[in-house]
């Protein structure tokens, strides 16, 4: 398995097949806030730097729970959230900062994928449900920002170490196997009806 | 000795720290097998990958999923029980003590759809429906806390006499939008007919059945099998990547109605929490899941 040390190259990433297992290793900056993905927009467009820079970066849609501590913050766990949420939000911030590498679950739309086609970047999905696995590959916290929002909300940016394995689920030459998924089930769709029809008649 | 608050409040705290830390059994030894029968390399490893997530957490008793939902209670009182309790407020003040002392701290996720502030309170928190056992002398209570990433595909529509191809297409429709995006492979509850109210819950209380139950009735039992078939054969698989493996079971509950027909569909992602104990008279809280 891949490991891919972050920031990554345009070219370490476009290498990326669909469905291949990678792991991440380096800085990441992560929020499961669509409020965050608004604050990050309104800086774009006031044209001020956001509190944690984001150029180049890899940007993944987790959830934290980060608590104060004498020396700043502790992460207790983090775990992904759904992408489609940001959906709307997320081309013009791929677009901005040239995302390298995005990532949650659950993918993102057509619009999305052509974003990070423009910006040679990937999406990465991570296991939902898989709380232990992902925070165990934290290594210290760099910063968190925007702490007068709820835990989950905040601008935090780790250090991991093999973070993963995470699927690439769209690389970065347009392809997407949410959107191949999608597809083939559609097409699908009218042979499983017919299925399910004969099955009805034999029962 | 009477059934009482104390007795109610604990349960639900227990109930509660239960579902977060455990997958269970009937849902590993599914995914077990899943991962025995994919034909997809990827599939296969994101089912092993389930499967060590849910033991990791087990061993260093840590939650499954950062997402610890918003708290749902299923109470189920027998009618020869003997109690004497408050037993919503008791469940609410469960939920509190347990925000108060649990660890690692829970995040906020009980949100005011009206103004979207998210926190660990909120109007009619927390979700608490009742129904009766007959002739049972304990108090049963299920908890299955509810996190947005399966909770939001839930789908319902009504029909008027519809034929079951009506119904099995809608059923299947359903799956095909939520597509990769409920944590799969899921567990899909469905519910036919009784009235809109009725008929959400019973699909609801079908994500709740063991998987590999079927419906005692023929004619259920086989719509259950050929839909589990028909999602599967969607291809969206673990964690919606790809794979033969979208669903574990599909769990179908009906009840008679008017020709006018609800049908609702639930599903629960691959953690499938639910965890259950059942309280008697002597205060014991036994935990059956």
């Amino acid at each position: 398995m891949r490991n891919i040390v972050l920031p990554a190259t345009r070219q370490a990433v476009a290498e990326l097949e669909l469905g291949e297992m990678v792991t991440v290793s380096g800085p990441i900056v992560v929020t499961a806030g669509i409020p965050t993905h608004h604050r990050i927009i309104e800086h774009i467009e006031d044209g001020r730097p956001t509190p944690i820079a984001l150029e180049d970066a890899a940007f993944f849609h987790l959830g934290s729970y980060s608590r104060e501590t004498a020396d700043g913050f502790e992460i207790l766990y983090m775990n992904p959230t759904t992408s489609t949420r940001f959906n709307s939000l997320m081309p013009r911030i791929i677009r901005h900062f040239g995302l390298r590498c995005v990532g949650g679950k659950g993918g993102l739309d057509d619009e999305c994928t052509l974003a990070l086609q423009d910006v040679g970047g990937v999406y990465l999905s991570f296991l939902g449900g898989g709380a232990p696995i992902i925070s165990a590959a934290i290594r210290h916290i760099r910063q968190v920002a925007w702490d007068d929002l709820i835990s989950h909300y905040r601008l935090v940016e780790l250090e991991v170490e093999a973070l993963g394995p995470l699927t690439v689920a769209i690389d970065a030459r347009g392809n997407s196997l949410y959107r191949n998924l999608d597809d083939a089930a559609h097409s699908k769709r009218a042979a499983i009806l017919e299925r399910l029809a004969q099955q009805r008649q034999s029962q | 000795m009477t059934i009482q608050d104390q007795h109610i409040t604990q349960a639900a705290m227990n109930l509660y720290s239960w579902a977060l830390r455990r997958v269970p059994d009937d849902t590993k030894a599914a995914l077990a097998q899943a991962r025995e029968s994919e034909s997809n390399e990827t599939a296969r490893k994101t089912l092993n990958m389930m499967l060590h997530s849910a033991s990791a957490a087990e061993t260093a008793d840590r939650y499954v999923c950062s997402d610890a939902g918003i708290p749902v209670f299923f109470v189920r009182i027998g009618t020869k029980a003997d109690w004497n309790a408050n037993i919503k407020s008791a469940l609410r003040a469960g939920f509190d003590e347990l925000v108060q002392t649990i660890d690692p701290p829970l995040l906020k996720h009980v949100t005011n759809p009206l103004t979207l502030e998210r926190g660990y309170h909120g109007k009619d928190m927390p979700i608490v429906t009742f129904d009766l056992i007959e002739d049972a002398d304990y108090i049963e209570i299920i908890c299955s806390p509810k996190a947005l990433g399966s909770g939001r595909w839930a789908a319902m529509e009504l029909f008027t006499f519809p034929t079951l191809e009506t119904i099995e297409t809608y059923i299947l429709d359903v799956a095909i939008k939520a597509g990769s995006q409920h944590c799969p492979p899921v567990v899909m509850g469905v519910g036919i007919g009784g009235t809109f109210d009725y008929c959400a819950k019973m699909a609801k209380e079908a994500t709740l059945r063991q998987i590999g139950q079927a419906h005692p009735e023929k004619i259920v039992a086989d719509m259950e099998q050929r839909l589990y078939q028909a999602v599967n054969a969607l291809g969206y698989g673990p964690m919606g990547t790809g794979g033969d493996t979208t669903v574990l079971g599909v769990h179908v509950n009906y009840a008679a109605g008017h020709g006018f027909t609800p049908v609702a569909v639930a599903f629960n992602c691959w953690i499938n929490r639910r965890s259950i104990a059942r309280i008697h008279g002597d205060g014991r809280i036994e935990r059956v899941e």
